[in-house]
């Protein structure tokens, strides 16, 4: 269908498509799940309610899957996200106790400031992570695994295994509202993200040599790039993700846990290959990994709106689309090398 | 083109499968939700059990529906889809409390009815059932050790750690429940209370000395789920049998040898397809507007003599223990 419309003379918009197949293809496929939604249990799912809901549920797991999706830009991975996350919102949990009065208020500025050492806090266990990337060469997967353990680890040495939780609900109440009763505050600030790394991948040169260094490391070494510091950079930025959005589990769940969202690290990964990053490195748009956010959300949402359809399928059809669009992707990843051999 | 034919016949193929699964659900009534805290543990398996068997007796729409993994945000999100799709009830066994209770709030908001098993002390509820007072449970333990025992000799007992909130409370009252109960059987008073530290090595290592140290000592009462099932293999080395006596909390299949070779005679525990079904039965009646105070009664076994618990208008405790020997050790499938 997508390729009868192709064919059209239209060449600009063939030109569209084929710049960005794997985009379009989540676009198909994220159509085609809604019209079969829109079939089957359209007063279910249509619903306003229901979209806040989506559009609350996802920023925690998406702002970790753009940090993922940046280190793997570079060739790299980052699965100390969770980590990250959950250590920034157990000592926030704390700092927050300690703001919050006899009345169960704090004050105004503990919002903002919260928010601000978060992102302190995540930058700084980024640059960690980047330091062991690119000073001591140790593979981004082994040194992220390591030091994603190594936070869970203080997380749970600081927690003994609970909860911290009895701090104000003031915090859970404001960035659980919606902007204008219709915008999760959530979604403001995953869209406020994605925007800014949007904008630092197309726009600025540190995302021009970010897809140098995940092309070929060697080259961008001997085309004079300072590679361990613009590495240290993006292992920051994964990390500010990743601290954002244990901010809004914070929120969530009025609670911070060393164990929070362990299931996340995996399906991040997931959804930045989904989202059409070579994992490889030097591929790969931040549309995509959007996409492939919403879809994942959309699938699962929708998939809970069968009761008879056993949960046990949602990771067999979760699974399913993704070795699918990897299938999808080399025959439309290979047909146009093909056809320019036999041009030539 | 040949991988877009593919993509629309796979749609093709799935649909009617989907579309079978849509149609199942034109129930008439209530919709009311069982949310695990997962999908695939046998505990839960079992629960889900009682809930398709309540759902085909009353013919309302109930299910079940668990998180493939046991994940308190999985939970969560799973929780707000239900909300958003506008059930009527929610029967929810937590996975964790204190991220729980915003969601639970939100669902009582949006005026669906929340009702929880094993979260006694989560506030965003209408009601919460256990399915027995810690007390009840206690004696019960100490009914089916006395049995075993024939109703004399002398007894210790054994809990997780002396710090243990519940283990303690079931050994107290099962201690209380002998002296009005067991006039003849006699608490070993040089070692009241010794400690598992809910492992079944421990609970061996420990039982060993005792029986070792005391030779009059014919019976341990158990509590956390390592303790019956330890004792029975000291008293099994220890050539034992019929001469020293057990019974405790216990798993089922773990402990199908013991049982069946008749080293220990019942262990005690709950059933999760009854908890099910009670959850619902309660729902039901909030939904109905029938007023919930008193004793309740919601028709399922051990169900039916419900007290709130003292100082709370939120926790049911029911009387839902079972006796788990040789006879019905495999019908639970846990």
């Amino acid at each position: 269908m997508m390729e009868r419309n192709t064919m059209q003379p239209l060449a600009r918009f063939e030109k569209l498509y084929s710049n960005d197949r794997h985009l379009w293809r989540l676009i198909f496929l994220i159509i085609v799940w809604m019209i079969f939604i829109a079939i089957t249990r359209f007063s279910r799912f249509y619903s306003l309610l229901n979209f806040q809901t989506m559009a609350a549920q996802f920023p925690e797991f998406g702002l970790m899957s753009l940090g993922v999706m940046l280190c793997m830009i570079t060739g790299g991975i980052d699965l100390s996200v969770v980590g990250i996350a959950n250590l920034t919102s157990i000592l926030m949990a704390y700092l927050l106790i300690q703001m919050t009065n006899a009345s169960g208020m704090i004050p105004a500025y503990a919002i903002p400031l919260v928010f601000v050492l978060a992102v302190g806090i995540g930058a700084a266990l980024g640059i960690f992570n980047g330091i062991l990337v690119s000073k001591f060469h140790i593979p981004p997967i082994l040194a992220t695994m390591g030091s994603g353990e190594l936070f869970t680890g203080i997380c749970l040495a600081l927690t003994k295994g609970n909860a911290v939780s009895k701090f104000s609900r003031t915090y859970a109440r404001t960035i659980n509202n919606r902007i204008f009763d219709l915008i999760p505050v959530q979604l403001v600030i995953f869209i406020v993200m994605a925007i800014l790394i949007w904008f630092l991948l197309s726009r600025t040169v540190f995302g021009t040599k970010l897809y140098m260094l995940g092309t070929s490391a060697t080259a961008a070494k001997f085309s004079g790039l300072k590679t361990d510091r613009l590495l240290i950079k993006t292992y920051m930025l994964s990390g500010v993700c990743a601290a954002l959005g244990g901010m809004i589990m914070l929120a969530n769940y009025n609670s911070a846990r060393a164990d929070y969202g362990t299931v996340y690290t995996l399906q991040c990964v997931l959804i930045v290959v989904l989202g059409g990053v070579n994992p490889v490195g030097g591929k790969g748009k931040i549309s995509g990994v959007v996409l492939a956010i919403i879809l994942l959300r959309m699938l699962e949402t929708g998939l809970n709106r069968f009761p008879t359809i056993s949960s046990y399928y949602i990771s067999l059809i979760w699974g399913g689309v993704l070795i699918l669009i990897m299938v999808l992707n080399y025959f439309t990843e290979n047909t146009p090398r093909f056809r320019k051999k036999i041009a030539r | 083109m040949k991988k877009v034919i593919a993509l629309v016949l796979l749609v093709l193929l799935v649909m009617p499968v989907l579309f079978a699964a849509g149609q199942a659900e034109k129930k008439g009534g209530y919709e009311i939700v069982v949310v695990p805290k997962d999908a695939s543990n046998p505990w839960f398996v079992r629960m889900k059990v009682g809930v398709d068997e309540y759902a085909k007796e009353t013919g309302l729409n109930v299910y079940q529906r668990g998180t493939p993994q046991i994940d308190a945000t999985l939970q969560a999100q799973l929780i707000q889809d239900l909300i958003a799709q506008g059930v009527d009830a929610l029967c929810v066994v937590p996975v964790d409390l204190e991220s729980l209770e915003p969601v639970l709030g939100q669902a009582r908001d949006a005026g669906i009815v929340v009702v929880t098993h094993e979260g006694a002390a989560l506030e965003n509820v209408d009601y919460d059932i256990e399915a027995f007072s810690n007390a009840g449970y206690g004696a019960f333990i100490m009914d089916n050790l006395a049995e075993a025992m024939g109703g004399e000799g002398v007894y210790t007992t054994m809990v997780a750690s002396l710090t243990n909130g519940s283990h303690n409370e079931w050994a107290d009252a099962g201690v209380a429940h002998q002296k009005s109960a067991y006039p003849k059987m006699q608490l070993l008073d040089a070692e009241k209370r010794v400690e598992s530290f809910d492992n079944g090595d421990v609970a061996y290592n420990v039982a060993k000395e005792l029986f070792k140290k005391y030779p009059n000592l014919k019976g341990i009462m158990g509590t956390s789920s390592y303790d019956a099932p330890g004792v029975a293999r000291a008293i099994e080395e220890l050539g034992l049998i019929g001469k020293a006596f057990t019974s405790g909390t216990g798993m089922p299949l773990d402990n199908a040898a013991l049982l069946e070779s008749g080293v220990v005679k019942s262990l005690t525990l709950w059933d999760p397809a009854l908890a099910g079904k009670a959850m619902i039965a309660l729902a039901v009646k909030v939904l109905d507007g029938d007023k919930i105070e008193g004793t309740v009664d919601l028709g399922v076994d051990g169900y039916t003599n419900m007290k709130f618990k003292a100082g709370s208008d939120t926790v049911l405790e029911g009387e839902g223990w079972i006796v788990i020997n040789a006879d019905n050790v495999y019908d639970f499938g846990f």
